[in-house]
């Protein structure tokens, strides 16, 4: 008994260390299963994508024709014919959105592809090598952050043609300093483990550490962001849109919206503008919604962002 | 006090790199005689044109190498001479739209600000008090749904149902009109951008809450015998703020940004319409100015919200 | 005829809950097959496993037991300072009235008021932006209707009663100006305010340096005598409660193994 005098050991289990919680404990979704609505907000991605993937060949009507009905005045509300209703010009709006996807999906994706592998490395390389790397890398995307992002926007879609390369990247560039901060904070986060340390006394060169043992662990919560960040960059297509800046050619989801924006549209035919956004809305909150569950699932800490 | 010089200096620098890459990029990529004249500026054989070039050339001193020009325009600027517009009488000077732009976009903003502080604060405290429960369920998945709505889609749902289904609020902003008037046209464009940033703010004030709720100092205060609604306004809601204050100095900054979306949609006369015509034209001086007043406000937001930071938690000595 | 000692909160007690009061020679607090079970991930877990004691006014009590017996549970469900997730059963009988499974409405006009707790880690059981005296006069306020200057007074008071030099200055300070043997004064200050008949200690020297251990449980000590209070001390040390406690309860799983007066226990061993 005398050893029990000494000392037994600290007495705050973990199983009950809430209990000085008023009301009922937040569920952490760290290490549970995603959800249904995870699934669900995926399965809605998957068929926005395939949708925009084989539109050409799906049974859709012409986008740019006009449907006209004789002896109605166009624009036509939504109707067996045409589910979305049509435009001022009687463009099928369904088809309209649907083609819409496309470019509007592939801004998203390049543009936080480009932000990914720019923004990404770059944060790596500063994690990694700290010091002056560090110092300038940061520095840089502190200006980069200080820009009023639709300011920066406008100013290079204004010097450069707007093409579908030139709004992809240019939403990239924008995309480039929170991926960076992101990917150099979990960069230094895992730079000082022992497995990091071990490759390095092991006699592993700097390139080999960074691919091989810093990349894999810092992609997987990466991942999780891309889709937040793709959400930001679709919507960031509008904004453009908005200001009579996007794509010159082609129907994105941000001209539609913007071509059923006037005050007598919104009167007469609310659809117009109503169904891209209910599309937009839904790809937005699905983006969103998979992207939060990633993220508390793999534990990205949200001030990170 | 030298924390906050070195900051202040930073700030400073900031600024500085800011302006010279605008200024850099605007003059290297674009044409500024051409902005200024149009196609007399290529129109070299005719002598009237060419008189033309010569006083431009000499107005925005065109032949100086670019670090002189740049080296004038920050001495103007610094001295509150922002420049002459680009146009061929260039009125009114830049200084003078500024100033009459600049506050209709700062009170759209502080409006938004003030809106969504009042939506978000009795929500947050609200779902917190109630975590988990059916009820804050529901209102996270509204929050979730709040945030996924882009602004100028949000303006158009916020302007078909307050506006012309229901004839609320008017549509468009006119300048001329009395302040009650020109107040209640803000109001919608308020909203616009306070929808979003209170559903931020109530997604982060709840998670801090409820994370507050469960420190230690809470179970004392319950073991004192303190009220659930005392336990939450006098104990929780102080410790909880301290990532809301930084979060709500970086919305200023993004909400001035949504600000020229929602201007262009609601017909504002302010900074953000003054910015999209400018670039459309590319009006640099007026390009210029703006991207560094944003950018200042920016900036020193950043620095006000440490300030104040510092203020609010006692354990914070600089 | 002289009120037995327990009269008053007995009297208190029962105004609060509306119930006349039964047995006035009864113990200050009785348990009677005590549980408390937590519905978890990994099954039920009987954290407290039907424990029965009784304790009179004046009377320390210590609780000892290792890591995950259940001992901090025990104490906080006499409280009913539990987590939603906690089911509990038995009887918990305080100054005669049963008091398990009151709600937080009736059970608040006794925390702080008859019943107190000092908890292990002084630094985050004081809200870190609030002054010591706000913190103090607090419970003062709320309970026994204290005005501001009074309570104010009475919050000085407290903290020279705990030994706290330049008391008033103190009052305008926040808990991390001060070193960790005096925020568990202050933390004491703050349990002992409104004059409670039972102070739960629950591990309050593990987090301090030892030299401060054995002031804080001399204090402790010491107020118990001068206001003729019960202390139940929680902790897995027990050389804490050799010199400072008249009974001795050791827990094991969730039940009381032996329970017997420290100089017996102590004797025997």
């Amino acid at each position: 008994m005398t050893d029990m005098s000494t000392h037994m050991e600290h007495d705050q289990s973990n199983l009950f260390a809430d209990l000085g919680s008023t009301p009922a404990v937040d569920v952490t979704q760290k290490g549970r299963s995603l959800g249904t609505g995870f699934y669900l907000a995926i399965a809605f991605l998957v068929v926005i994508v395939l949708a925009a993937l084989l539109a050409p060949w799906l049974p859709l009507k012409d986008p740019e024709q006009s449907y006209v009905v004789a002896g109605e005045r166009p624009p036509y509300a939504p109707s067996w014919q045409f589910w979305f209703g049509t435009d001022q010009l009687s463009r099928d709006m369904f088809s309209r959105t649907v083609w819409g996807a496309r470019i509007s999906l592939t801004v998203g994706f390049s543009a936080i592809a480009f932000g990914m592998l720019v923004g990404g490395s770059l944060g790596m390389i500063a994690g990694y090598f700290r010091g002056r790397f560090n110092a300038i890398i940061s520095f840089c995307f502190v200006i980069l952050l200080s820009f009023p992002a639709l300011v920066l926007a406008i100013l290079i879609t204004s010097l450069l043609d707007r093409s579908l390369f030139t709004i992809a990247f240019t939403i990239g560039i924008l995309s480039v300093a929170p991926v960076g901060m992101v990917s150099r904070a979990t960069t230094v986060s895992f730079a000082d483990r022992e497995f990091v340390l071990a490759a390095r006394t092991l006699g592993a060169k700097h390139p080999r550490i960074i691919l091989r043992e810093l990349l894999p662990n810092v992609v997987i919560p990466m991942s999780a962001l891309a889709l937040l960040g793709v959400a930001i960059a679709i919507v960031a297509e509008g904004g453009l849109a908005f200001l009579g800046l996007s794509v010159r050619e082609g129907i994105t989801w941000g001209k539609l919206i913007q071509n059923g924006a006037g005050r007598s549209d919104l009167e007469e035919a609310p659809w117009i503008a109503f169904s891209p956004i209910l599309v937009l809305f839904l790809t937005v909150l699905s983006l969103n919604f998979a992207g939060d569950r990633l993220r508390s699932h793999f534990d990205v800490k949200e001030s990170a962002l | 006090m030298r924390y906050w010089l070195t900051r202040l200096g930073g700030a400073v620098l900031l600024l500085l790199v800011i302006s010279m890459l605008t200024f850099g990029a605007m003059n290297v990529l674009g044409d500024p005689l051409f902005n200024i004249l149009g196609p007399t500026a290529k129109d070299v054989d005719n002598p009237e044109s060419v008189a033309k070039i010569e006083a431009a050339k000499e107005e925005y001193n065109l032949d100086d190498p670019l670090p002189v020009r740049y080296a004038i325009w920050l001495g103007g600027f610094v001295t509150g001479d922002f420049g002459v517009q680009f146009s061929e009488d260039g009125q009114p000077p830049v200084r003078d739209l500024i100033v009459e732009r600049l506050p209709r976009t700062l009170s759209l903003v502080i409006l938004a600000q003030l809106m969504a502080l009042v939506i978000a604060l009795p929500w947050a405290l609200w779902s917190a008090s109630r975590a988990n429960s059916r009820a804050d369920k529901v209102s996270t998945v509204g929050a979730f749904g709040m945030i996924s709505v882009p602004n100028y889609a949000l303006a158009i749902i916020v302007s078909y149902f307050l506006s012309i289904k229901f004839g609320l609020f008017p549509l468009v902003y006119t300048a001329d009109d009395p302040f009650l008037s020109r107040f209640h046209a803000m109001i919608l464009p308020a909203l616009t951008l306070a929808i979003p940033a209170a559903a931020v703010y109530q997604r982060l004030l709840r998670t801090d809450l409820i994370t507050t709720l469960q420190e230690d100092f809470i179970l004392t205060a319950r073991a004192k015998g303190v009220g659930r609604r005392s336990i939450l306004f006098k104990h929780a809601l102080r410790p909880s703020l301290f990532s809301f204050v930084t979060v709500f100095g970086l919305t200023t900054g993004s909400l001035i940004g949504g600000a020229l979306v929602v201007e262009s949609i609601f017909l504002i006369p302010g900074l953000g319409r003054a910015i999209v015509e400018a670039v459309l034209r590319e009006d640099f001086p007026v390009v210029l100015a703006i991207v560094m007043i944003v950018s200042a406000i920016f900036v020193f937001l950043n620095l006000i919200v440490d300030l104040i930071y510092s203020l609010i938690d006692p354990r914070v000595q600089r | 005829m002289t009120p037995p000692p327990d009269s008053t909160a007995a009297d208190r007690v029962s105004e609060h809950l509306g119930v006349s009061r039964t047995h006035p020679d009864e113990p200050l607090l009785v348990l009677d097959d005590l549980k408390t079970h937590f519905q978890t991930d990994r099954g039920l877990v009987r954290a407290v496993d039907g424990v029965t004691l009784s304790m009179r006014r004046g009377e320390s009590l210590g609780v000892v037991g290792e890591s995950g017996s259940g001992k901090t549970v025990l104490s906080r469900s006499i409280m009913g300072l539990l987590p939603s997730t906690a089911v509990t059963s038995g009887s918990v009988r305080f100054a005669g009235q049963e008091i398990l499974g009151l709600g937080d409405k009736e059970m608040r006009h006794l925390w702080g008021a008859e019943m107190s707790m000092v908890f292990q880690n002084p630094l985050n059981s004081l809200n870190p932006l609030m002054k010591i005296g706000k913190q103090i006069t607090e419970p003062l306020k709320l309970h026994l209707d204290m005005d501001r200057s009074n309570a104010r007074a009475t919050a000085a008071q407290l903290l020279r009663d705990v030994r706290i030099p330049e008391a008033e200055r103190r009052l305008e300070q926040y808990p991390h100006e001060l070193s960790g043997g005096m925020r568990q004064r202050v933390m004491i200050a703050i349990a002992l305010a409104c004059g409670p008949t039972v102070l739960f200690a629950d591990e309050p020297t593990t987090a301090l340096d030892v030299t401060v251990q054995a002031q804080i449980l001399d204090l402790i000590g010491e107020q118990r005598r001068d206001r003729n209070m019960s202390v139940i001390l929680v902790t897995h040390d027990l050389g804490v409660v050799a010199g400072h406690t008249d009974q001795i309860a050791v827990m094991y799983g969730g039940k009381l193994v032996e329970r017997a007066p420290t100089k017996i226990l102590f004797a025997n061993m």
